[in-house]
């Protein structure tokens, strides 16, 4: 039975309270979950991960890797540690991972079946036959794996806070405070980080320490407080976790702002601390490890060091009668602390030789005849669903005790994880049988237990001497002990099992339910490497990253390979020191603030205009207009197609991207930048041109206005501008400097407009009636420059639908004014507004190719037949070298090419593989062979059937061919002929019309 | 996320950079001449050591000014940022101020996080 500790001045006496599985239980403000369940006498909450074991509350911090919870108010947080979460009044809380119920868990039949979940369990079971993989192994794994289950609908408000200081104290414990008070009032900006919502740490969490400087801790602690608060050059962060220490000192801390309370949704619950420091000082202290027995996981078994502050730091004493199980002189305070609130442990029981072990122990035993067992170790316990009995060996002799808790201390390991992450280098110390700091990489100070300090009377001395480096105060600490100043400590990793049965277990990972024997296991299959260990076993690779265990498994390795420890080595600490939750991650860049929107100057009319939008790039653009409220995309597309080859459409081109290229060398750059030649091409005409890569392959293309030989105006396509404009600055910063010429993104500057079909010329001639539209005055790729009202406007013939066709530029300013004009201009014409999928179906039609649909990065101008647009006399250009190259001179390499179904009601999809067989076999067992892809298919309704483009091997040489186009979820194909991709107007009459 | 010194606009973090790969691998000047073999190194091949390395960066999000760096690439120290058009520094001029958290190899991999 838990007791209360009447004597506890740091727990409120506010009652409140909370569920825990739909049932109701008190708690006082302050209480985490784990203390509030303990004072409730609840010792089961959570079954494991693998085996499905019942397990309790291993710990009283950020190492528990057992009693992880679902808070289910606020927002179904999941696999939330309960020894760190504080309760409010109504908390809602669940328990993880188990069916139906958590005392009748139907995945515990796993423990039975543990043979197969061994170690590499995930790569020997799952293996076959075909299929089972997708339909049974993953889901079962899915349901069965994973702890809790993620939020719903829940919308992180969290944010991110940068700073820049000179000192960062990570962890505001003895030491951390000790380290802060030499910095109040000097020169440093400093931020002291505290992973609670208290300073004090060891101080607060047991009863190690009995007076300091004469105080008590907790009056030496408030004095501290107060005068570190006092100074203006100190910062303080409560309830913030450091997780990860980056390269050049920077560190990232995580703010839960809602600590014991209920998140508000309508603030941030969390802060995101991003820190560059100059010095980073860490303090946060060691961490107690365990010890493997069998059924070392039941619920009862608690390190003692947790133990001691649940009743210190929470007032609970979670169970009257514990039987105490350690190899080191640490737990005389817990044994003290015990006996002065009138609780008798059932047994003592040390690893240590009875000679070894403080004659303070010994007598306090003897004081209060309390059953001691020197020499002696746990050999396991018993019991369902908690523990019942105790087996205890000394010798030769075993005795069996009737308890339900057992409370463990196999020794400290200095809290090496940041000091790692900054690439500090660690050593092994014999005397703490630990890794602690040795040399750091970047500028950075341990003091205290992370330093492997574990004498308290050479604190002082430390701190002084370490920080004598800064230009800090002198601090005094004269420190009376509840323990022995001398830390002794027995080697004790595993004990010796008597019995065996498949039930019992000695685990080494309690998180992700890994035994001991999973490491021999490993180990005797050859995984004799730490990395390769942890990896094939899961050890230390759950959410608590095995802080309580890895060290002992590190030893337990190296005794079965017969090496030093130091040899073996430790596995690579990483970042985030605890779980991140994604929301702090991403702060704000969420939802809307993810990525911008952008929406062109007609964006209101589109949205009247019923559009359907599509997103190219950041761009909203109209995908198609809707006519009537029932029809369809398919619907929409053929019309608006069949619309404007008859009369005419228009399209909002505005977020096509748009560079100015300007300056003495402008014609010397364009001629290398694309593959076409501008030297011989007359100002103010245009040309279809193309960017390649080094490799000559295509990256980009668009229209080229040369205004003059110093002054071109280049567009590209939607997604590609910023590419382009960066590739250009890079070519004429890094390669051609001394080219005198200056690049200006000018897509936002103007409005663009494409209008075309047969009724285009009388639109605009009405749009625009002082301006001379006619083939002679305006011919094809040609531009011109007018006034138009207040403004300019500049007007190009040029067409990607095949028919006539003018592109307008207007400053967006005058943009939707200008289209409304047109479009009552149009009307008696039927003009019609057309969007990105017709305007696909038409450039098909044409065998205009798209970037990114035709090409794919492995795509070069010649495999496309448009060999016209290489500037073959020019010396060089971008990617010219690579056309000759071996490779892209192939024949048989996949070619642009038209696709016509011989049956004219098939329907060719985009997407789908062209082969030589009619019919595919039901079971496909060689290879079929392979020769392109349909890379555009549509329904034309200018033609009535359908077309498409494909790209395939040698496709050049095929026209007049019949090939077969596969078909989704058949094995009949459709045949097709292979023919010019130019469906519609191959003599250009429309275009030059 | 480490800081970068853009010689333009001074010390800034990584995250407003963009990185280019290995520097001062320059253009040919006459592509036609060279062989395929030639031409297929200028293109494809990058060096991609494990130590001293000298690279291109941008700062995308500053001034959009290509520089070049030298990075230990094993520790990214980065120990020198120069402007496209000044002298490639000398190895030499490093080896001193290198440092190796483990003291490990220039080639090759390893987790040496414990001091023998
Ligand atoms: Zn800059």
């Amino acid at each position: 039975m838990s007791a209360i500790n009447n004597e506890c001045s740091y727990i409120s006496k506010n009652k409140i309270s909370f569920s825990f599985d739909g049932k109701t239980f008190y708690a006082y403000e302050g209480d985490t979950i784990a203390s509030a369940l303990l004072r409730n006498n609840i010792r089961l909450v959570g079954r494991s991960f693998k085996y499905h074991r019942p397990r309790g509350i291993y710990t009283c911090g950020i190492e528990e890797p057992n009693a992880l919870v679902q808070i289910i108010s606020e927002h179904n947080e999941p696999n939330t540690r309960a020894t760190i979460k504080r309760v409010y009044d109504g908390m809602e809380i669940t328990s993880q991972n188990r069916w139906p119920s958590l005392r009748y868990d139907f995945g515990a039949i796993n423990n039975i079946l543990s043979p197969i979940f061994s170690a590499g369990f995930y790569y020997k079971t799952f293996m076959g036959p075909k299929g089972f993989w997708k339909n049974l192994y993953e889901p079962l794994i899915r349901r069965s794996a994973g702890l809790g289950k993620p939020p719903k609908n829940f919308r992180s408000k969290s944010t991110h806070q940068y700073h820049n200081t000179d000192v960062v104290i990570i962890g505001a414990g003895l030491s951390g405070l000790a380290a802060a008070k030499k910095f109040i009032n000097t020169k440093y900006k400093v931020l002291l980080i505290e992973q609670d919502s208290y300073f004090g740490g060891i101080l607060k969490n047991s009863n190690k320490v009995k007076t300091i400087n004469g105080l008590t801790p907790q009056e030496w602690i408030s004095e501290t407080e107060e005068l570190i608060l006092n100074s203006k050059n100190i910062t303080t962060l409560k309830n913030t976790l450091v997780t990860t220490y980056n390269f050049t000192n920077h560190l990232i801390a995580l703010e839960d702002k809602f600590a014991g309370k209920k998140i508000d949704l309508n603030k941030s619950e969390l802060t995101l601390h991003k820190i560059r420091t100059s010095n980073t000082i860490i303090t946060n202290g060691h961490i107690e490890r365990f010890i493997s027995f069998r059924n070392n996981d039941l619920p009862g078994v608690m390190l003692a060091s947790s133990f001691e502050k649940y009743i210190h730091r929470y007032g609970v004493v979670p169970e009257k009668e514990p039987v105490i199980f350690t190899n080191n002189s640490s737990s005389l305070s817990l044994l003290k602390k015990l006996v002065s609130l009138g609780c008798k442990p059932k047994a003592y029981v040390d690893s240590r030789k009875k000679d070894n072990i403080e004659t303070e122990i010994k007598k306090i035993l003897k004081d209060n005849d309390i059953s001691f067992f020197s020499d002696a170790e746990i050999e396991g316990c018993d019991g369902n669903k908690k523990i019942e009995t105790i087996t205890i060996r000394q010798g030769k002799s075993f005795t069996k005790l009737k308890s339900s808790m057992l409370c463990v201390s196999g020794g400290y390991n200095p809290d090496i994880h940041l000091f790692t992450q900054s690439k500090g280098l660690v050593k092994w110390d014999k005397n703490i049988l630990s890794f602690k700091p040795d040399t750091p990489f970047q500028k950075t100070i341990t003091l205290g237990s992370t330093s492997g300090n574990y004498n308290f009377k050479k604190l002082c001395d430390e701190i002084n001497e370490k920080l004598s480096i800064l230009k800090t105060k002198k601090v005094s600490l004269d420190i009376n002990l509840n323990v022995p100043n001398k830390f002794s400590i027995k080697e004790l990793w595993e004990t010796k099992k008597k019995s065996n049965s498949n039930w019992s277990k000695s685990f080494i990972d309690l998180h992700n339910d890994v035994t001991i024997k999973d490491l021999k296991q490993a180990i005797t299959e050859g995984f004799d490497r730490i990395e390769h260990l942890k990896r094939y076993t899961t050890n230390s690779m759950g959410t608590d990253q095995g802080k309580i265990s890895s060290i002992n498994s590190l030893a337990i390795v190296s005794k079965m390979l017969k090496k030093e420890i130091s040899e073996v080595g430790t596995t690579t600490y990483r970042p985030p020191y605890a779980p991140l939750s994604f929301a702090a991650i991403a702060g704000r860049s969420t939802y809307e603030f993810y990525d911008p929107e952008r929406k062109t100057s007609i964006h209101s009319w589109h949205l009247k205009n019923n559009a359907v939008f599509e997103d190219v790039g950041q761009w909203k653009r109209p995908w198609y207009f809707k006519a009537s409220e029932n029809e369809t995309m398919h619907q929409a597309v053929q019309r608006e197609s069949k619309m404007l080859r008859e009369s005419a459409g228009i399209l909002d081109g505005s977020t096509l991207g748009k560079i100015e290229i300007k300056g003495r060398d402008a014609l010397e750059f364009m001629n290398l930048m694309y593959t076409n030649a501008f030297s011989k091409m007359r100002p103010m005409t245009s040309r279809y041109a193309m960017m390649l890569g080094e490799d000559g392959m295509i990256k980009d293309d668009g229209i080229i206005c040369k205004i003059s030989d110093q002054h071109f105006i280049a567009t590209t396509t939607s997604s590609g501008a910023p590419k382009v404009l960066a590739d250009m600055e890079e070519y004429l910063q890094t390669e051609w400097p001394h080219l005198q010429v200056y690049l200006n993104s000018i897509t936002e500057q103007f409005s663009t407009f494409n209008i075309s079909g047969p009724k285009t010329r009388e639109i605009m001639m009405k749009v625009f009636p002082n301006i001379d539209f006619s083939n002679d005055a305006f011919p094809f790729m040609t531009f011109k420059n007018f006034d138009y009202k207040e403004t300019k406007i500049r007007i190009m013939r040029a067409s990607f639908t095949g028919e006539l066709g003018y592109e307008i530029y207007i400053p967006p300013k005058f943009g939707l004014e200008l289209w409304e004009e047109i479009f009552s201009c149009g009307k008696e014409y039927n003009l019609i507004p057309y969007g990105t999928e017709t305007m696909h179906l038409l450039r098909a039609e044409k065998g205009y190719i798209v970037i990114g649909q035709e090409t794919d990065g492995t795509v070069t101008p010649i495999d496309l037949n448009y060999n016209w647009m290489i500037g073959k006399n020019k010396k060089d250009f971008i990617g010219k070298r690579s056309l000759s190259r071996p490779d892209t001179s192939r024949e048989d390499r996949k070619q642009l090419v038209g696709l016509l179904p011989i049956n004219k009601k098939d329907i060719i999809e985009e997407g789908q593989h062209i082969v030589e067989l009619n019919e595919l076999p039901k079971k496909i067992t060689n290879p079929i062979k392979y020769l392109g892809h349909v890379s555009s298919g549509y329904h034309s309704p200018n033609l009535n059937h359908s077309i498409g483009l494909a790209m395939i091997r040698g496709g050049k040489n095929l026209f007049g061919q019949k090939f077969f186009v596969t078909v989704t979820g058949k094995t009949k194909n459709i045949p097709v002929e292979i023919v010019n991709p130019v469906f519609i107007d191959p003599e250009n009459k429309r275009l030059t019309s | 996320m480490i800081l970068i010194k853009c010689p333009y606009c001074g010390e800034r973090d990584q995250s407003e950079f963009a990185n280019g790969g290995e520097a001062h691998v320059v253009r040919p000047k006459n592509p036609e001449n060279l062989s395929d073999k030639d031409w297929g190194e200028y293109v494809f091949f990058r060096n991609n050591p494990k130590g001293i390395f000298y690279e291109r960066w941008v700062h995308s999000h500053g001034c959009k000014k290509w520089f070049n760096v030298v990075r230990n690439t094993s520790t990214d120290q980065i120990l020198k940022v120069y402007k496209v058009n000044e002298k490639r520094p000398d190895l030499t001029d490093f080896e001193n101020t290198l440092k190796s958290p483990s003291g490990e190899p220039i080639v090759g991999s390893g987790n040496f996080a414990v001091k023998k």
